[in-house]
């Protein structure tokens, strides 16, 4: 047999500051690949994915349109569009916890801490790949969408509107990854999911307005997350004033990363 | 494979662990040389597993203190995690992944140049003999195969120190021998190994050293043959007839060393050969049936329960 004893660069000698923050940024490359070439992989879910938000559009369209259309006295299309198009982001977003708890509960975790490698990059790669999924999704509901009738004020309108979509469920892998992270069971994120995720999403303008729901509700609706992005994405679909609902959202989106980022990365420090 | 005099690459001394009110190491030292394979040999829940994972880095050390590389693994972990190469009990190469994709992976994370990345998966893939299945997804793979690229994923950058947690733990014996040759040459060229098993056949096969474990703590060590002659006598192996008469059986053995094996097997260490005829007569006169006796020398099994005072699986 023959040994090949190669030179193992940079292994012995303690890493600047500099080749550190090279390290973080190519290690999270490298897990936001490894998670892509994952999701390549497994055609049925991908396009499972890709499809859902398609799936949900055509489904208020048609089966809730008329009755809630009709109630409302509101143009459905516009309302809707937008709508999904949040809900199919924190769909997506889901998908972050559910991979996360599987790489946990399967050693696979335990392998990737023993390596000298950015271990926040686990996390962050994780969710670039979940987010960069997500916005095929919410393009392939966009275009639907317009086939459907919807229509964005302008061009820009449309790229800002998808892109507050695409950072609200980035936002929410967040929130998904930090559930992971604590309870590391497939099992347990999905049902957590409809104790929290559900009643978000009911009491928010997503489905219907909030015009009817009782006072306090109402001023719990309007200004949570989801409602502020799919109201600012109606306004740009409408071609109203969106400035206020924007810096809105872009608050929401920034404080919810940054302290489920946090909290997500210390309880998987903790816990792995 | 010989374990030579250069100063050790790992360094344990006294470590401890506990999780709440159990003690799961407690109080174990070793060192291992550059090429020295050192076996770590006890019963599920001596404390193999939580050993490893402080080690590597995995799990904090309660006390006493360990390096690998010259490195602190509580005060310097990063370096230690650039210095060591692991493979767990799962085997946790991503399924979705080839071979050459999953080495690249791990290639990447350890930095290496792309380069020598792709130079080392391609010498990998061919010295353990990966070829055949080098470009199929992991998932398609059988157990033997599976470990077999785990445990290579962990020498993508021919890390000093090795550690390896039951590494044939359920595999086929075609696949164990493939493992075993696998550790072999890399001992050969100068990896310290520490490897935990269950299984004596394997220690007694790869080490060089044996560290038996018991309850988190060192219950005997040495080199094979060490712990085969530290047991001088000869070992009598009983088996009755009836399950129920076991019990009876051993007490006419009358010995604080008889050990049941299973329902019906008694091991008896006995000083001379003529004694083990005594002690069967014995048994014969209380009208106890004998279906199997055998007189022998001690394997390392033997060892294993006079230390441990409990059989191996």
């Amino acid at each position: 047999m023959t040994t090949t004893t190669m030179p193992s660069p940079a292994l012995l000698t303690e890493p600047g500051l500099n080749t550190r923050l090279r390290w973080a940024v190519d290690d999270t490359i490298t897990m936001t690949r490894r998670d892509l070439l994952r999701t390549a992989r497994q055609p049925e879910m991908w396009t499972f994915a890709v499809t859902m938000g398609a799936f949900f559009l055509l489904l208020f369209y048609y089966v809730f349109g008329g009755a809630i259309g009709a109630g409302t006295g509101v143009d459905y299309i516009q309302f809707l569009v937008p709508g999904v198009l949040v809900i199919t982001a924190l769909n997506g977003a889901q998908q972050t916890g559910n991979s996360l708890a599987v790489d946990l509960s399967e050693g696979v975790v335990d392998r990737l801490r023993s390596l000298p490698m950015n271990q926040g990059a686990v996390l962050t790669g994780r969710t670039i790949a979940d987010t960069l999924r997500n916005t095929l999704t919410l393009v392939v509901v966009a275009v639907l969408g317009y086939l459907l009738g919807f229509r964005f004020s302008n061009l820009g309108a449309a790229v800002g509107g998808i892109l507050l979509a695409v950072g609200l469920g980035f936002s929410f892998s967040w929130i998904s990854a930090a559930i992971a992270a604590k309870v590391r069971s497939v099992e347990m994120v999905g049902m957590l999911s409809m104790f929290w995720l559900f009643p978000l999403l009911f009491a928010s303008s997503a489905f219907t307005p909030t015009a009817q729901m009782p006072g306090w509700l109402q001023a719990f609706a309007d200004n949570q997350p989801i409602s502020v992005v799919a109201d600012a994405i109606r306004a740009l679909g409408d071609g109203a004033d969106a400035s206020g609902l924007i810096l809105g959202s872009i608050l929401w989106i920034v404080g919810l990363t940054a302290f489920f980022g946090w909290l997500s990365a210390r309880l998987y420090r903790k816990n792995a | 494979m010989s374990t030579n005099q250069s100063p050790p690459i790992i360094e344990v001394r006294d470590i401890r662990k506990a999780f709440g009110d159990t003690v799961a190491v407690d109080g174990l030292s070793f060192s291992v040389a550059p090429g020295q394979v050192l076996g770590l040999l006890g019963p599920n829940g001596a404390g193999k597993t939580t050993t490893i994972k402080m080690l590597t880095t995995l799990l904090p050390i309660d006390g006493g203190a360990a390096s690998v590389a010259g490195f602190d693994v509580a005060t310097r972990p990063r370096m230690v995690r650039q210095a060591i190469g692991l493979a767990g009990q799962a085997a946790a190469v991503d399924e979705k992944l080839t071979a050459r994709e999953n080495l690249d992976l791990f290639g990447r994370l350890y930095h290496l140049p792309a380069d020598q990345r792709k130079k080392r998966t391609e010498e990998l893939i061919e010295r353990f003999d990966l070829t055949e299945f080098a470009d199929r997804p992991a998932g398609t793979y059988s157990g033997g195969q599976r470990r077999r690229l785990d445990v290579v994923a962990s020498l993508i950058v021919d890390p000093p120190a090795l550690f390896l947690d039951e590494p044939t733990t359920g595999l086929d014996p075609r696949s164990r021998a493939e493992i075993w040759d696998a550790i072999r040459s890399l001992a050969a060229q100068g990896t310290a190994v520490v490897l935990t098993t269950q299984y004596l056949d394997e220690a007694d096969q790869l080490s060089d050293d044996i560290v038996v474990i018991d309850r988190g703590r060192v219950v005997g060590e040495g080199t094979s043959a060490e712990l085969k002659s530290s047991l001088e006598r000869d070992v009598l192996e009983v088996t009755v007839a009836e399950a129920g008469s076991r019990d009876r059986a051993a007490e006419l053995l009358n010995g604080d060393e008889v050990v049941a094996i299973d329902e019906t097997t008694l091991h008896l260490p006995v000083n001379r050969p003529a004694d083990s005829l005594a002690a069967l007569r014995r048994i014969q006169d209380a009208g106890i049936e004998i279906a199997d006796f055998q007189l022998r020398k001690p394997t390392l099994d033997d060892v294993f329960l006079a230390l441990t005072g409990e059989p191996t699986a």
